[in-house]
């Protein structure tokens, strides 16, 4: 079956989500109604760059398909049994990431598949800067959350720090300010060292010189960190915050970075963007060692970010703040089907990228991606999901930026997943977002059953399956429903297989969604 | 606000100390070390091939090369509110227009501002440019009003800028520019003024002393500057904006001149000077300049502007010293200071690596120059340009020919900060913008002719460009007058592969030299110059020369 068709069709809200779902707690989904943060003021979000290019197929695996990944990559496959069920069947985790696959089974994982663009640049200074730019086409001059902080900062920098925004709008952690935070006039991202490490950037480190020179040297340094308004204020919520997991190894880097935000948040900063970079990922060989696939160099890179994420996740738990964090990961694209002979993998396309949280919608968003059983020179994994997409939802689902202004901030038109609307819960919900949110049902296509979910007003609901000829071939209810979200779940094993709507009247608006079922 | 607290001054025992204080010629290793140093401190912004060609050329012929001055160029008209001269064409000689004068004086003006921050970019291996600057500072005069009187003057500066200083000095005390602004023109018998005569003493020869007495500053008093004041009477200065064909003089007029007998003090041997008309004022000079507290005067500022800041007492007593009897045993010839400078053990010494701040005209010389950035335009994008870059340099701090206040910008006189003074927090902030502005845009003319640093060129100018730590390498030399630390260049090296690593950037930059006309292929190597770029400006190493 061509499972390619609703890419261009998607509209928002519908999604695809594999039809077999076995043992995915759907209500786990509901769960996170509950546990989320009413405002987006007090959000954060944490982006997490995989620097070169990280090979979706060793850390997702499409298991459904195994057989071919053997013909496609037999010399650095993942032993079937060696890789980490999440529950499913038809795909599975690297195994060193058991922090990961533990946020998953806690439903604080989800994985969006077969995430790019189309006409894939596989150069990695291009790519990487159409994914920190969130534009494709043209040399964008901003970032994507630059322009978020632009549509609402005029006039910045001038004016700020100000009473309103006392801190910085965004952290990049290491040497560099980010390119996701590039505004039309200046950067919204101050680059913090990592508060572990003194080194200092400006001086000539291990012997300060006591000459003219090194006077002068000492002189411009401490100027600049004078003309630095924000760095006062992250020194002192690193001072104010807390670190209370016993998770974070202190030789991994990133968990080390991870824990100094979480610090900063617990501490009080208002920072809402903070960037972290996990560089090494380009594996063109050596990705795996020979004879064993389970170790080598990405191997020791899924770990650092499994269990760095992992630590994290919990210290976010202890410290009270889970709700109001969020978390990505991003890479510039994904790696080619096929490896090379110097058991590594050379550029590709698409690959799944992960956001956690507390309040995530989805496990898994998206298809398996299509292997093929051959190996087509140079191919790898179509996408999917455009990663602009994904932004956008992000910006509205966590943010809570109306879809009209997501809009505005990207060049192609945006089709909004539904990523962290379970974020904004019932009781949280604004007009605004009633109208905006959208109504999808999953799995598309359906076997068993399929859950439709939707939005209403306290008001009469009538629900009912009608076929592609306007016959009602179920009423599924008519009642009232109070004002919220809802998930109804609703048996499909005795219809036919074909195409159906489910339609939802009532008088705040009606609602027609097309939906597949299939016998196999 | 200026939130700069002043820096404590660190006891010469502690610092420096064991610098060479040999004047003989420096016979030490010439490599691009020494030679991008004599180059940074003598001219704006060297560039890669002029540090090689010294290096090859050896430290001799190089200081040779420096000390000859090239053809001058004159300043055009760019302005079509200019309403005698026509584009293109130069405005020197040109009378006034009857009425409305402003708008043509604010063409010349501008025009005068625009080719002299042009002058600062002439290829030719000079150190002109920074010895009118250093003239410009010690004869402080600021007019932007008569453009003709402007250009008179600046042209004095830098025609005697290695000549007699004595004979500069005497030039100087009648040029219409100073006189208008020192009030000379309004110094006459029936009401003296002393200005010019206090400056003259305090900044322009001799300098003041501590004060020992009432009135008393040890090397003038207050005495001398009342007679030198009626010495200095009945200059006047005519055809200040005319509209005849003449140009802007200054004339003696006896009537307006004090004819009484003038008497210096002791300071002076109680020189007596009887009533000699318009040849009074030189008689004076040469009175002052038999004081060899002149020469150590001029050659304290010399070394402040050329050397370093600290005028310790040790080096007082023996390099401004040596300098000083250099000075006066050429009759105050300024070129033979320099010369033996500029070859000296002691200008070479290590210990004066990185002495001094960056003025802000070196800053952005040293971006836009030693990246060999050109440009081509037509003459009045050129100007409009040349004219933007002056007024950026002026935001950072110094515009041309506007000095604050009569003694110079303050980096050059102001305890203890010195060249301190040009760094506070909110320049600092400005100096990263423009650095920032300089890469991503460039300064641009009314018709969108821009003039952005060539990261390409500079990068192409290199020998292996393919190779990100080479790359690094190179930028170090060119920009940095001591050697960045390994981190430093890790982090660099870094910047410039985006942490993908060597191989990528070469990959990058071959996949771009392989064809040059791919837009996303230059774009790829130029972005990655640019923030590299932008990192190393933003190093406090990159302030200092």
């Amino acid at each position: 079956m061509k499972r390619r068709d609703f890419v261009r069709n998607t509209s928002i809200g519908a999604i695809g989500v594999p039809f077999a779902l076995n043992g995915i707690q759907m209500n786990t989904v509901l769960k996170k109604l509950f546990s989320y943060s009413k405002t987006a003021e007090d959000r954060v979000l944490v982006l997490i760059r995989l620097n070169g290019g990280n090979d979706g197929l060793n850390t997702i695996i499409p298991l459904d398909q195994y057989d071919n990944l053997v013909i496609q990559r037999n010399n650095i496959i993942i032993p079937q049994n060696q890789v980490i069920s999440l529950g499913t069947n038809y795909l599975g985790m690297h195994p060193i990431m058991t922090g990961m696959a533990d946020m998953f089974s806690n439903g604080k994982l989800s994985i969006i598949q077969n995430v790019g663009y189309e006409q894939q640049n596989r150069s990695h200074f291009k790519s990487m800067d159409i994914w920190t730019t969130g534009n494709v086409n043209s040399n964008s001059a901003t970032g994507w959350l630059g322009r978020y902080f632009d549509s609402y900062n005029p006039n910045f920098p001038n004016g700020y720090p100000n009473a309103n925004y006392p801190h910085p709008f965004a952290i990049s952690m290491g040497y560099e300010v980010s390119t996701t935070c590039q505004g039309i006039v200046s950067n919204y991202s101050l680059a913090v060292q990592d508060p572990s490490n003194h080194t200092d950037l400006g001086t000539n480190i291990s012997n300060p010189e006591t000459s003219y020179y090194g006077t002068h040297l000492a002189f411009i340094e401490s100027v600049i960190n004078q003309s630095n308004e924000y760095g006062v204020h992250v020194a002192d919520s690193v001072d104010a915050g807390n670190t209370l997991s016993t998770l974070y190894d202190p030789d991994n880097r990133l968990a080390m970075q991870l824990r100094s935000v979480a610090q900063m948040i617990s501490g009080g900063l208002k920072t809402k963007v903070y960037i972290l970079n996990v560089n090494g990922f380009d594996t063109h060989d050596g990705q795996v060692v020979q004879g064993d696939s389970t170790s080598g160099f990405h191997t020791s890179l899924l770990k650092t970010l499994s269990d760095a994420i992992h630590a994290f996740q919990d210290d976010l738990a202890l410290l009270g703040i889970e709700e109001r964090v969020l978390g990505m990961t991003f890479s510039e694209f994904g790696r080619q089907i096929a490896s090379n002979a110097s058991y590594g993998t050379d550029h590709g396309d698409a690959a799944p990228l992960f956001v956690f949280g507390s309040c995530i919608d989805a496990p898994i968003i998206g298809d398996n991606p299509e292997i093929l059983d051959q190996v087509v020179n140079q191919k790898g994994i179509d996408v999917q999901y455009d990663f602009r997409d994904v932004y956008a939802s992000i910006l509205h689902d966590w943010f809570q930026t109306p879809e009209s202004e997501v809009q505005a901030m990207f060049e192609h038109q945006v089709s909004l997943l539904p990523i962290a609307r379970s974020c904004n819960g019932p009781a949280g919900l604004t007009d605004n977002l009633l109208e905006k949110t959208g109504t999808y049902c999953y799995p598309n296509p359906c076997k068993d059953a399929t859950t439709i979910v939707f939005v209403s007003k306290s008001e009469s609901v009538t629900l009912s399956i009608v076929d592609m000829n306007g016959r009602i071939v179920r009423n599924i209810f008519q009642k009232n429903l109070a004002q919220q979200e809802h998930h109804v779940v609703v048996s499909t094993n005795d219809l036919d297989a074909g195409n159906y709507f489910y339609v939802i009247e009532k008088p705040s608006g009606s609602i027609k969604g097309r939906f597949q079922k299939v016998d196999i | 606000m200026n939130t700069y607290t002043a820096k404590t001054p660190i006891p010469e025992n502690e610092i420096g100390g064991g610098e060479s204080l040999s004047m003989a010629p420096y016979t030490g290793p010439w490599t691009k070390a020494q030679a991008a140093h004599l180059l940074r401190r003598t001219v704006f912004g060297p560039s890669k091939q002029q540090i090689e060609d010294a290096v090859a050329n050896g430290m001799n012929a190089t200081v040779d090369t420096l000390l000859t001055l090239p053809a001058e160029t004159l300043p055009v008209t760019y302005s079509p509110d200019e309403a005698v001269s026509s584009i293109g064409n130069t405005w020197i000689n040109d009378y006034m227009p009857a009425t409305n004068q402003q708008p043509t004086i604010t063409a010349r003006i501008l025009s005068l501002f625009g080719w002299i921050n042009q002058e600062l970019f002439n290829p030719t291996l000079s150190i002109k440019e920074k010895m009118t600057l250093f003239w410009q500072n010690h004869f402080a005069a600021t007019n932007d009003n008569e453009p003709r009187m402007a250009y008179d003057y600046v042209m004095l500066l830098r025609n005697s800028c290695l000549g007699n200083f004595r004979q500069l000095v005497k030039d100087m005390t009648i040029n219409p520019q100073m006189l208008v602004f020192l009030n000379g023109t309004t110094n006459n018998k029936f009401s003296p003024n002393e200005n010019y005569a206090r400056e003259l003493l305090e900044l322009y020869t001799i300098g003041k002393g501590p004060q020992i007495a009432d009135g008393d500053y040890t090397n003038y008093t207050e005495h001398d500057i009342a007679e030198i004041a009626k010495i200095m009477t009945g200059w006047i200065v005519e055809n200040y904006l005319a509209e005849s064909g003449s140009l802007v003089t200054s004339n003696f007029y006896d009537i307006l001149h004090d004819p009484t007998t003038k008497q210096l003090s002791e300071k002076f041997n109680d020189a007596v000077i009887q009533d000699a008309g318009d040849a009074e004022y030189a008689q004076l000079i040469d009175i002052i300049f038999q004081q060899d507290e002149v020469a150590r005067h001029i050659c304290r500022k010399l070394y402040r502007w050329f050397v370093n800041y600290d005028l310790t007492p040790i080096v007082n007593s023996t390099i401004i010293e040596e300098m000083a009897d250099v000075l006066i045993a050429n009759d105050y010839e300024i070129e033979p200071v320099m010369d033996m400078l500029l070859r000296s053990e002691h200008f070479y010494d290590i210990a004066l690596r990185g002495t001094i701040i960056k003025n802000p005209i070196e800053y952005a010389t040293s971006m836009y120059k030693s990246t060999k950035s050109e440009m081509s335009y037509g003459v009045v994008s050129t100007y409009e340009i040349y004219n933007i870059f002056g007024f950026l340099t002026g935001d950072i701090g110094m515009s041309y020919f506007a000095p604050p206040q009569v003694a110079g910008w303050t980096a050059y006189y102001q305890q203890p900060g010195f060249s301190q003074m040009w760094i506070n927090a909110a320049m600092i902030k400005k100096r990263v913008e423009y650095s920032w502005f300089a890469l991503y845009n460039g300064v641009e003319a009314t018709n969108g002719d821009k003039y952005p640093i060539d990261v390409l060129g500079l990068l192409n100018s290199f020998d292996f460009p393919a190779d990100d730590i080479e790359v690094i390498r190179e930028l170090e030399v060119l920009f940095c007058c001591k050697p960045l630390s390994a981190a430093q260049r890790t982090f660099l090296a870094n910047t410039l592969n985006a942490n993908f690593g060597s191989a990528v950037w070469a990959g990058a930059y071959n996949n771009y030299i392989a064809d040059p006309s791919d837009q996303q292929n230059a774009d790829i190597v130029a972005n990655q110059m640019r923030v590299t770029l932008l990192n190393l400006f933003k190093m406090p190493e990159f302030h200092i020369i």
